[in-house]
């Protein structure tokens, strides 16, 4: 059978091909499946956006043009103390950094009481993990809140909050790659006589260190992304310095603000990207 | 050090002063590496402890008042009264469950609202995504400048976090849930359109060039040739990415932006006692159903096979 183009094929050329392979062509039943979920989708969709008053939009265009225009026409650029500015992502970078390897300490530790291999006593091992589970299910900004409400405004508050929630997610991925060890090293170790601690000295930590390493490494890039935000509600860095200043209509500064930590975010990513090719390798992921 | 040089020896004590020699030289030039890392890792250890002001004695005076803020969050039941229910003046009595909880149906309302605005979010964020990833990938695009304008546009809907957006928007159109709805489904529009395109990527072209071959137009190539192909992947992100908007949706809030996140952040900057954890409690369990309910899903209509 030659192709032919759409515009040649005849209405009796698709009944015939109809006729013949009956399954390819859509039933009555399954089209009107097909259509009445779409037809929800749609329905819904409008439906709630009608709940949450999408027309709104329709009496903010002025607002909205006033604030676009303030944010792309930069004026009065000698007075936007560059020093404060980029203090404060030096600052978030500090968080992030110090935040990260505080919870890469604490979930060294806290891995091999959750992992099945190193503690065997179960109610302890899932105790810890619902522990770690409440760390993770609340979020990191939700922590910098309670942090902020507790020890006061400031980066103290942001490594606090950046500890606690990745101390959650590192405990539960270096308790995974303890699990996912082998053997025999372990059990060549112990067989020489040598104690727990050396057992995971020697045995467990030259297999997961790798592991370790790379994972932190990735949770420092995204507490970076995560520490932008945090100052939003008073935990420090460049956030702060975004709604001190939005709070105070400078938005050509907000825009200058935000474009400059994009451009951070990016050099870490590609950085650590680099790291882990080049220490680590492709491997460990 | 090769086998070669090691086998031209001659004598077994030769052999291993060779290998003692390679081994020492191994473990010095490690060791020069190891103490370079300690060193740039200490260094920025210090400057960081410097810059962000962590130093000790703050830490020292911060820590008791971190146990001490949650000493006063936690909820003081009692429990010989607590499932006491209302008393008939409708009075809750102090340390039964009814008291703790005196504000339930407000959250549940907000909790609802929460998990519409993440839906819907996630439903327009995915539309645009459909559209936008087609023209997004290197395969499929028109021609090089509708794939750089695509791409370039993408980056920046998902490069800003949802929660600046949120400020934003709110600004523009005011405080409640529509902002947060439009905030996440920019970021999600951006997030899920790399991740389509991704997948656009890895398809098959053979589709797309016999529907070529029978005259069809780009519309055609993508509707009959691609779109079957790349439908399942895409449904699993799009559910994946709904778990992500659920939580998304609970902290927009803290700008003004709707849902639980803005009775959570009038709950904490306003007031310290027990209604702190009765929100962050339905919180994890809201984040903790959706989880399991997303999953359940995914793998019954979709099967473990398609993720990888």
């Amino acid at each position: 059978m030659s192709a032919l183009p759409f515009s040649e094929i005849h209405a009796t050329q698709i009944e015939a091909a109809r006729r013949e392979h009956p399954a390819i062509f859509p039933t009555v039943s399954r089209w009107a499946t097909m259509w009445s979920l779409w037809a929800v989708l749609v329905l819904y969709t409008a439906g709630s956006l009608w709940y949450f008053e999408v027309w709104r939009f329709a009496t903010a265009s002025d607002r909205v043009w006033r604030l676009v225009s303030s944010m792309f026409i930069w004026k009065d650029m000698g007075t936007w103390r560059y020093f404060d500015i980029y203090s404060a992502i030096a600052q978030t970078l500090a968080m992030a950094f110090l935040g990260t390897m505080l919870a890469s300490v604490a979930a060294l530790f806290i891995g091999f009481f959750a992992a099945r291999n190193t503690m065997p006593i179960s109610p302890v091992r899932h105790l810890v993990r619902r522990i770690l589970d409440v760390l993770r299910g609340v979020d990191q900004l939700v922590w910098g809140l309670v942090f902020v409400r507790a020890v006061g405004l400031g980066p103290l508050a942001g490594v606090l909050a950046i500890f606690v929630s990745d101390t959650g997610t590192l405990s539960k991925l270096y308790s995974e790659a303890i699990e996912n060890i082998d053997r025999k090293q372990v059990e060549g170790v112990r067989a020489t006589g040598a104690g727990p601690i050396k057992v995971v000295r020697y045995g467990y930590l030259p297999q997961v260190l790798p592991i370790f390493i790379s994972q932190s490494l990735y949770f420092f890039e995204s507490s970076t992304r995560s520490a932008t935000i945090l100052g939003l509600v008073g935990a420090g860095g460049i956030g702060m310095i975004i709604i001190e200043r939005f709070r105070a209509n400078l938005f050509d500064q907000v825009t200058f603000v935000v474009v400059n930590v994009l451009v951070c975010i990016f050099v870490i990513d590609w950085f650590s990207k680099k790291i882990r090719q080049r220490f680590i390798g492709e491997r460990a992921h | 050090m090769t086998d070669a040089t090691l086998a031209t020896r001659s004598g077994e004590s030769d052999a291993v002063t060779t290998f003692e020699q390679h081994r020492a030289e191994l473990i010095r030039s490690r060791r020069a590496m190891n103490l370079l890392f300690i060193a740039l890792f200490a260094a920025a250890t210090v400057a960081s402890i410097y810059v962000s002001r962590f130093y000790p004695d703050r830490l020292a005076s911060g820590l008791p008042r971190i146990f001490e803020y949650f000493g006063t969050i936690m909820p003081n039941l009692e429990l010989d009264k607590l499932f006491v229910g209302r008393g008939d003046d409708g009075r809750a009595v102090a340390g039964s469950i009814v008291y703790w909880y005196s504000d339930f149906w407000v959250y549940v309302r907000l909790i609802f609202e929460t998990i519409l605005m993440a839906l819907t979010a996630t439903i327009l964020g995915a539309a645009a995504a459909f559209l936008l990833c087609f023209p997004a990938s290197r395969n499929l695009a028109p021609n090089t400048i509708v794939y750089w304008i695509s791409r370039r546009f993408m980056e920046i809907c998902r490069g800003v976090p949802e929660i600046l957006y949120a400020l934003i928007l709110v600004f523009a159109v005011g405080i409640g849930p529509l902002a947060g709805v439009v905030a996440i489904a920019i970021h999600t529009a951006g997030a899920l359109g790399k991740l389509f395109s991704e997948v656009n990527e890895n398809a098959s072209m053979r589709p797309v060039e016999g529907i070529r071959g029978v005259g069809g137009t780009w519309f055609e190539e993508m509707r009959y040739g691609v779109v079957p192909q790349v439908m399942p992947n895409f449904a699993s992100y799009t559910l994946l990415r709904f778990e992500i908007n659920v939580r998304a949706s609970s902290i927009v809030g803290f700008v003004g932006a709707g849902g639980i996140g803005q009775e959570l952040n009038r709950v904490i900057s306003l007031y310290s006692d027990d209604r702190v954890v009765a929100v962050l409690l339905l919180v994890v369990i809201l984040v903790t159903m959706i989880d399991l309910f997303s999953e359940r899903l995914r793998t019954h209509f979709i099967g473990k096979e398609n993720f990888r």
